[in-house]
């Protein structure tokens, strides 16, 4: 059978036409790639057809060449709309999707410091700013390290101040940190500037008192420490540490004369009423200071103790509640929730 | 410390008189708390002082008195009422609440008819005002009370005043007696101290007497009693004390009881000095003496009294004998050590000295002659006598804390003076004093610079002698910029520079200390490593909650691990408390477990099922070498320890809850060694940790085969003990035990890409993971990059009983090339024939 330019250009311009019918119901990639391999591969109808251009006279030949690139281009452009439909249908379908974001969120970690650790670690900071570093002791501790070489000895009324669980004659619960202190000054020689953040025990429980609870206790000793200083000192962490309580109001501290045995002078130190800004309130019962702790001049007898020249030689040290912080700028309202494990309470700071 | 504010004022010669509050924040400021301040006179109002004009019966009952009272002079008269029968003569005067007047309990009184006659209030008794409990009526005001016609009645009563109640630092005993504030006020405030002066009182009051020979008091024990001053006072009557009077003991706490002891405990009260009053009948002389064996006029009663009144009592001043037993005026047999100070007569024990009188020699409503010690003693005899008898008393506490020697003749004179006043006696001509001793006082030596360098304030030279000497110190100016001090001998506490500067900082006002910063000169760093915090950041980053928990347990909670006690774990055997507050408390912990077991315990009660709890802390064991039971000679070890447990149910997101398991806490644990940059630590199974379920137990092991803690399910056992219901997870290792972490450095990051072969093994299945992960890295060839098991199943019926199937995915890298997939396979083929070999295992 005779062939004309004409037959197979009729054929090709057939193919073309018939091809986007023949994909329009495809959905999926892979098969409408199948259907152009099926005109367009090497065993396709396109080929098909240009396997009988070597029938026809040379001159003719052009003109089917340039009709099957046509042809091939209707497809590939059929194609491309295809899949182009196909790919904004997908895209038109995931955006229709809606979620509810009212629904709670997926819980990650949840994990959290305990408010008396996150508070240690921030009065840690305070006191680090002004070059005090961190110190530890033991927490059952000698009798010497906690009252003798203190200058309180076994008959001083001040053991009465701090009733203390015994372990054995010689070996106690330390009652507070100081005893770090005299390790450190033991070992250390001037200057020296630490916090001592620790565990103590005191026989004493109520709602404010707890059996074992939490100081940090400070200590410099250099040439030329004075009470000044020591105000100096107190008066920053005030400020730093209730700093959001007030709103950035600045905090005044006042020294009381009281007694330590092993400070002189020795002071309480009372801080302004954050709450009511000196008018009075539950916290200050009234007065408009706070106490927040103990603190004085470093005793030339325990000094001696530790063979340091306390005629070259002063230094302070203050010692304060953790507790009693967190309870002040949390409002904690009993001590005793700290000890139980409680999540209700641990899970809310 | 309650002190009268009146009471303080009369010893004081103040230049500006202050108001109390004034007072109360002197005080405060100067180191002696004020923690109350009570109006005395608060409890009513209204109430005034009334003559009484006229009376006569109630027409309508015999019980009723009609009084006529009148509150001004020539003022119109007031019918009121009655119903005591102490109602006076006309002349007196009484206190008279008239309508509108307030009354303690809230009562406003009103014109009231008693019995068809109507009556403007009431005349008041010491119950109705709440200022005693006089059961005879009304209140009578004594003949000579010089109080005006309609003044308050609270100026009639003495409580036109202030009770504050003064917290005095422990080295303040001298802060223990009006007079001892009353100096404080002085030179806080500038003034004078008024001290009593009996003197002029006690020569117009004198007997013809001679105490010298009625009291023969020797001191055998100078240590324990270093001053004993005597007074004898005669022909007393035992009495009420007066109103007044004894209105400023009840404002101090004290109940008045007579005369003769309300005199002992109101110069107690004014001086800090205790005093003891003794029925000198009743002190016997030496034995064999004279009236000893004789008995006198109560030779039938149980202790004879000497009947003769002119031969001396004996007091002697010594220790007791073991076994010396003696009743004390509480009526308690005590028996006695030879730690104990007594105060002796001719024959025994007449008080427990500083402590509390004996029963045989008290004074009595027949009292007439009185022996009055006014002594001082060594503070820790009558601290240890009072602890271990159980005697706290005003006396004991003061003695404690040091009572001046010099003290005790004014005191005596004070009291005789106060006793022949309201007893109506006469007082023994002169004292006897015996004073073996008199310490020397000293003189400490001041300076200047000192002063300004420790306070960080240039202090005027002036100001600070002037501060001394309204302190009571003598000053001797010793040179330019020095002095030398003698403190006041009440002021025992002041015996080096450093006091002195104390005192002077005090007057100065800490107010007026700048605050300034310590120049910064930095020692060595840090001092602690900060190991603790970083594990409590890992563990809360890995979504655990930090639990603190007390350091001491009940010896149950610590008992419910079940810890071998044949001595092979130190954790079976805690260190006890002597004295603990409860048995909750009774021993310290040695494992972090039980607290937070029974933290989950606590939370279940509360509804609270999802617990992942950690703790941070020290443990304490029993040091190395020392016995596993009773009390320690040695400190404890303190290892700090990481623990973590989980029960109940991972946070939960909509869907059902995904019960934890025990490879969550082994991931937490994961992430704590890799956050302490701590290495590789390996789990070695073992069943025999006896508060660990069995099978699902392991030891924690680091990179040198130490062990450091242990990590599994809790022993059902040990969880039902503890009160928890459900399983729980946990892990407890030693912190301290991790090796210390190296710097990181920086791996290149890897440049060509990474091959991954996986290999499916059949194993038996009591093969571990870690046997696999051994044999292969013991193959490893550089080229092993990661080694991860992807998949593990066990399926009898395609694998066979017994027997489990792991896919494991191991992945290759060189750093300088990419490597071809013959290299790959190489590696990997020799790998898995080792596996094959040395697990064993076969192929699938
Ligand atoms: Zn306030």
């Amino acid at each position: 059978m005779p062939t004309t330019s004409t037959d197979l250009i009729a054929q090709l311009e057939r193919l073309g036409g018939e091809f986007a019918a023949a994909i329009a119901p495809l959905a999926d990639e892979q098969s409408i790639r199948a259907a152009q391999a099926q005109y367009l591969g090497k065993k396709g109808q396109v080929s098909d057809v240009m396997k009988e251009l070597g029938r026809l006279p040379p001159a003719e030949r052009p003109l089917v060449g340039q009709a099957a690139n046509k042809v091939k281009d209707t497809i590939a452009l059929a194609v491309e709309e295809r899949l182009g439909a196909l790919a904004a249908g997908r895209r038109a379908a995931d955006l229709a999707r809606a979620v509810d974001l009212t629904l709670p969120g997926r819980p990650v970690g949840g994990g959290h410091l305990h408010l008396l650790t996150q508070v240690r670690l921030e009065l840690v900071e305070i006191f680090a700013e002004i070059g005090f570093a961190v110190a530890e002791g033991p927490q059952v501790e000698t009798d010497w390290h906690t009252f003798e070489a203190l200058a309180i000895p076994k008959d001083h009324p001040a053991r009465d101040m701090q009733d203390t669980f015994y372990v054995a004659d010689e070996i106690v619960l330390r009652t507070h940190t100081s005893p770090v202190q005299l390790r450190t000054r033991q070992t250390h020689t001037p200057p020296r500037r630490i916090v001592a953040p620790g565990v103590v025990y005191r026989r004493d429980d109520d709602a404010t008192h707890s059996p074992m609870f939490t100081q940090i206790e400070g200590l410099v000793v250099d040439e030329g420490v004075r009470v000044s200083d020591l105000k100096g000192v107190l008066l920053h962490f005030v400020n730093r540490f209730y700093a959001r309580l007030t709103g950035g109001a600045g905090l005044d501290v006042r020294l009381r004369p009281s007694y330590f045995p092993f400070v002189e002078p020795g002071v309480e130190i009372d801080m302004s009423c954050g709450f009511c800004r000196g008018a009075g309130c539950r916290l200050c019962k009234g007065s408009g200071w706070i106490e927040i702790g103990g603190a004085g001049m470093v005793d030339p007898d325990v000094f001696a103790q530790v063979g340091i020249d306390s005629e070259r030689y002063t230094g302070f040290a203050f010692g304060m509640g953790i507790e009693r912080m967190a309870m002040l700028r949390h409002g904690v309202n009993d001590i005793k929730y700290y000890y139980e494990g409680d999540l209700r309470f641990l899970d809310q700071f | 410390m309650k002190a009268v504010w009146s009471w303080l004022l009369e010893l004081c010669d103040l230049s500006n008189v202050p108001t109390v509050e004034e007072g109360a924040r002197a005080l405060t400021a100067g180191g002696l708390e004020v923690e109350s301040l009570v109006d005395l006179g608060a409890g009513f109002g209204g109430v005034v002082v009334a003559e009484v004009v006229g009376k006569r019966p109630h027409p309508e009952s015999n019980k009723l008195t009609l009084v006529d009272v009148i509150t001004a002079r020539g003022g119109a008269a007031t019918q009121v009422v009655c119903g005591a029968p102490n109602v006076p003569e006309p002349g007196r005067k009484v206190l008279w609440a008239p309508p509108g007047a307030t009354l303690p309990g809230g009562m406003t009184l009103a014109v009231k008819a008693v019995k068809g006659v109507e009556s403007p209030g009431m005349l008041c008794s010491e119950t109705e005002l709440e200022i005693g409990d006089d059961p005879s009526g009304i209140i009578v005001l004594d003949a000579d009370d010089g109080t005006p016609l309609g003044a308050r009645a609270q100026q009639a009563l003495g409580v036109a005043d202030w009770v504050l109640d003064v917290n005095a630092p422990a080295n303040r005993g001298d802060c223990l007696g009006h007079l001892g504030l009353a100096r404080e006020l002085c030179a806080l405030l500038g003034g004078r101290l008024v001290p009593p002066a009996p003197e002029p009182d006690l020569e117009a009051l004198a007997a013809d007497l001679d105490a010298a020979a009625l009291a023969d008091v020797t001191i055998g024990d100078p240590e324990g009693c270093p001053r004993y001053v005597a007074r004898v006072i005669d022909g007393l009557t035992v009495r009420r004390s007066p109103r007044r009077f004894a209105q400023r003991l009840r404002a101090v706490g004290v109940r008045p009881i007579s005369n003769l002891v309300d005199v002992t405990n109101y110069v107690l009260f004014e001086l800090g000095q205790p005093l003891h009053a003794f029925d000198w009948h009743h002190v016997r002389g030496a034995r064999g003496s004279r009236d000893a064996t004789r008995g006198g006029v109560n030779a039938g009663g149980l202790y004879p009294g000497r009947g003769d009144g002119n031969v001396p009592c004996v007091i002697d001043v010594r220790r007791a004998r073991a076994g010396e037993r003696m009743t004390t005026l509480d009526g308690q047999e005590r028996t006695l050590v030879p730690d104990d100070l007594l105060i002796c007569d001719g024959e025994r024990p007449v008080a427990l000295a500083g402590v509390m009188g004996g029963s045989d020699s008290e004074v009595s409503a027949t009292t007439s002659r009185v022996l009055l010690e006014s002594a001082s003693f060594q503070p820790r005899s009558i601290r240890r006598t009072a602890r271990r008898l159980g005697l706290p008393s005003e006396a004991s506490q003061r003695f404690e804390r040091g009572v001046d020697p010099e003290l005790a003749p004014l005191a005596a004179a004070r009291a005789a003076v106060l006793l022949a006043r309201l007893g109506g006696g006469r007082i023994a001509r002169g004292q006897v004093d015996v004073y073996p001793r008199s310490p020397i006082r000293p003189i400490v030596p001041l300076r200047l610079s000192r002063i300004r360098s420790l306070i960080g304030a240039d202090l005027h030279p002036g100001e600070c002698e002037a501060a001394l000497l309204r302190l009571g110190c003598e000053v001797v100016p010793d040179g330019e910029g020095h002095w030398k001090v003698t403190p006041p001998s009440a002021r025992a506490d002041l015996g080096r520079e450093v006091d002195l500067i104390e005192d002077i900082l005090r007057v100065h006002g800490y107010g007026n200390v700048p605050a300034t910063l310590p120049a910064l000169r930095v020692g060595p760093a840090q001092l602690v490593d900060d190991v603790a915090d970083r594990a409590r950041r890992a563990l809360a980053g890995a979504g655990l909650a930090e639990a603190i928990t007390f350091g001491f347990q009940s010896r149950d909670r610590a008992a419910a691990l079940g810890l071998a006690t044949d001595g092979s774990d130190r954790r079976a055997h805690p260190v006890a408390l002597r004295n603990p507050m409860s048995a909750e408390q009774a021993v310290m912990r040695t494992s972090l477990l039980p607290n937070l077991l029974a933290a989950v315990a606590r939370n279940a009660s509360y509804g609270i099922a999802d617990v992942a709890l950690f703790e941070v802390g020290a443990v304490f064991l029993r040091a190395a070498g020392q016995a596993l039971d009773g009390e320690p000679t040695a400190l404890c070890d303190e290892p700090l320890h990481a623990a973590a447990v989980l029960a109940g149910a991972r946070p939960r997101w909509l869907g059902a809850p995904q019960p934890w398991d025990v490879f969550d806490v082994k991931g937490v644990l994961e992430a704590l060694t890799r956050a302490l940059g701590a290495g590789e630590l390996r789990t070695v199974a073992a069943s025999d940790i006896p508060y660990l379920h069995p099978g699902v137990a392991a030891r924690v092991h680091d990179a040198d085969g130490r062990v450091i803690g242990e990590l599994g399910e809790v022993h059902p056992a040990v969880r039902e003990r503890l009160g928890v219901e459900g399983p729980v997870f946990m892990f407890d290792v030693a912190l301290g035990a991790l090796p210390a972490a190296a710097p990181a450095r920086m791996r290149s990051i890897p440049r060509f890409p990474a091959s991954a072969r996986d290999v499916s093994l059949l194993l038996d299945d009591p093969i571990p993971a870690a046997r696999v992960r051994d044999v292969i890295s013991a193959a490893s060839q550089d080229l092993v990059e990661t080694v991860r098991l992807a998949e593990e199943y066990r399926d009898a019926a395609r694998l066979g009983a017994g027997k489990k199937s792991m896919l494991w995915s191991i992945s290759y890298r060189a750093a300088d090339r990419t490597l071809t997939d013959a290299e790959v396979d190489a590696a990997h083929e020799a790998i898995v024939a080792r596996l094959v070999a040395e697990t064993p295992a076969e192929r699938r």
